[in-house]
């Protein structure tokens, strides 16, 4: 704790002429609750994360980029198929939130992203998708590393890969508007999957 | 005495500078980083190591005249044009406007770009054909001694930097140490991006992931950490944490590495 103290402390020393890493190092305290959700702040852009330009391969093998996702909500995770306790627990999840939008009639996009750029090709994704019970409405990507490390830098998802090739990451939802600017982020396993439905009904 | 201190490491510096290899494709000259494997402070004694290739990297930092160069040859990467997505209000703002440093910031021509946020920095590298290192890779290459010169502990050292405020005009590229791969001021002038920053799990969020690291700041169960005095790692880890891919600080910059073609090793 001390040491925690002291990395906060010298950081905020250093750095606490600017506003961005002050802000950060505050919210530090305030995240004791189970599960936190991030309202994007004045501190992140409003600009569309469509601006990526990279591509990605779906389970079917077509090459999309992000902006062919435009119109509609989307709704996204950051998953690796090989994954065995937090991965699962991630798609139920967005099932979950999936299958009330679709008994209400809301139109969303559903898309999980593979941190796993080596292992999981599209192949192994579409064999995934239909392990976890997952219809043709979700959209699941392979893409290089630097394009996933880029849409893990824009949806503030922490991963860091392993030397048995396994990665430990943060379990983040996030939810893009039709525009994709990124509007609303849960965290955690547990999360309660109302406030995400409410927030993508709204869009 | 600082001076003569720092003229001291200069000196040795220029002294090696054969050991580097010069990158002709570039201009820039880079060192040859030999592979090995890294573990980071944090994990347990029991994980496996990364084991990272040989490679290529830069001996400095990116400078101001440097990034100018490449924001000429890619206007959308110049200040008023940049998508605030990628670069926050802070971009570049030591700079005149967008494609002028400014005749009165002579003095920082040579010094570090900084204010650069890591997608700028990534295109930068792309547009070498290099990228930007991974974390494992610029922990190894950062953590070897300096050469010729004799220090009670590297620690310290980083240490003394870390405490001291950022100067209001950062010095020139290469006027701290050198390393002894070559490689100048990996600590002591300003803080690097790496590819991964955010792959270390330590922001308030932690505790809300399931990931081996969230024990390591609560209470006691820090005493699983490797190597407990090094708290120089632990305030490098921590800044990274606190980082957002778009944000310009003004102690932040970067330099790029290459791969070495697996027949050159």
């Amino acid at each position: 704790m001390k040491k925690y103290i002291l990395i906060s402390s010298v950081i905020l020393l250093l750095f606490s002429c600017n506003e961005n890493v002050a802000v950060v190092n505050k919210s530090a305290e305030n995240v004791a609750a189970k599960t936190a959700t991030t309202n994007i702040s004045a501190a992140s852009s409003s600009e569309s994360i469509f601006a990526l330009a990279d591509t990605f391969q779906t389970q079917n093998k077509q090459n999309i980029v992000l902006a062919s996702l435009a119109g509609k909500p989307t709704l996204i995770g950051m998953i690796f198929t090989n994954c065995s306790y937090a991965c699962p627990k991630i798609v139920a999840q967005m099932k979950n939130i999936a299958n009330k939008l679709k008994s209400d009639k809301k139109d969303a996009n559903f898309v999980l992203v593979s941190f796993d750029s080596k292992r999981d090709n599209p192949a192994q994704l579409k064999m995934f998708a239909s392990m976890m019970n997952l219809d043709n409405s979700w959209i699941l990507l392979h893409g290089s590393e630097q394009a996933v490390r880029t849409l893990s830098v824009l949806l503030n998802v922490q991963f860091e890969k392993d030397a048995e090739g396994n990665f430990s990451h943060s379990n983040t939802i996030t939810v893009l508007d039709k525009n994709g600017v990124l509007t609303f982020q849960k965290e955690g396993l547990e999360a309660d999957k109302e406030e995400t439905v409410d927030k993508i009904k709204n869009l | 005495m600082k001076t003569i201190f720092t003229l001291l490491l200069f000196v040795c510096c220029t002294h090696g500078i054969g050991q580097t290899e010069a990158n002709i494709a570039t201009g820039k000259k880079m060192a040859k980083i030999n592979g090995g494997e890294f573990k980071t402070f944090y994990v347990s004694k029991t994980d496996k190591p990364i084991i990272v290739q040989p490679f290529l990297m830069d001996e400095c930092a990116v400078t101001n005249v440097e990034f100018l160069e490449f924001v000429k040859a890619n206007p959308a990467w110049s200040r008023s044009k940049v998508k605030r997505l990628f670069a926050d209000s802070n971009y570049l703002k030591q700079w005149n406007s967008d494609f002028d440093i400014g005749k009165s910031n002579k003095s920082i021509y040579n010094s570090p770009v900084v204010n650069v946020s890591w997608f700028a920095a990534v295109a930068y590298c792309a547009w070498k054909n290099k990228r930007l290192p991974t974390l494992a890779e610029w922990e190894l290459a950062g953590n070897v001694p300096p050469k010729n010169v004799k220090y009670t502990s590297v620690t310290n050292y980083i240490m003394q930097w870390y405490e001291k405020p950022a100067l209001p005009v950062l010095p020139n590229v290469k006027t701290t140490y050198c390393n002894t791969y070559g490689l100048y001021d990996m600590h002591g002038l300003i803080w690097e991006w790496t590819f991964d920053f955010n792959s270390f799990i330590n922001t308030g969020d932690s505790r809300t992931t399931a990931n081996d690291n969230s024990n390591l700041f609560c209470a006691g169960a820090s005493i699983n950490v490797t190597n407990r005095e090094d708290y120089a790692a632990f305030l490098r880890y921590g800044f990274r944490g606190s980082l957002r891919g778009n944000y310009c600080i003004s102690s932040l910059g970067f330099r790029c590495v290459k791969n070495i073609p697996s027949n050159k090793f």
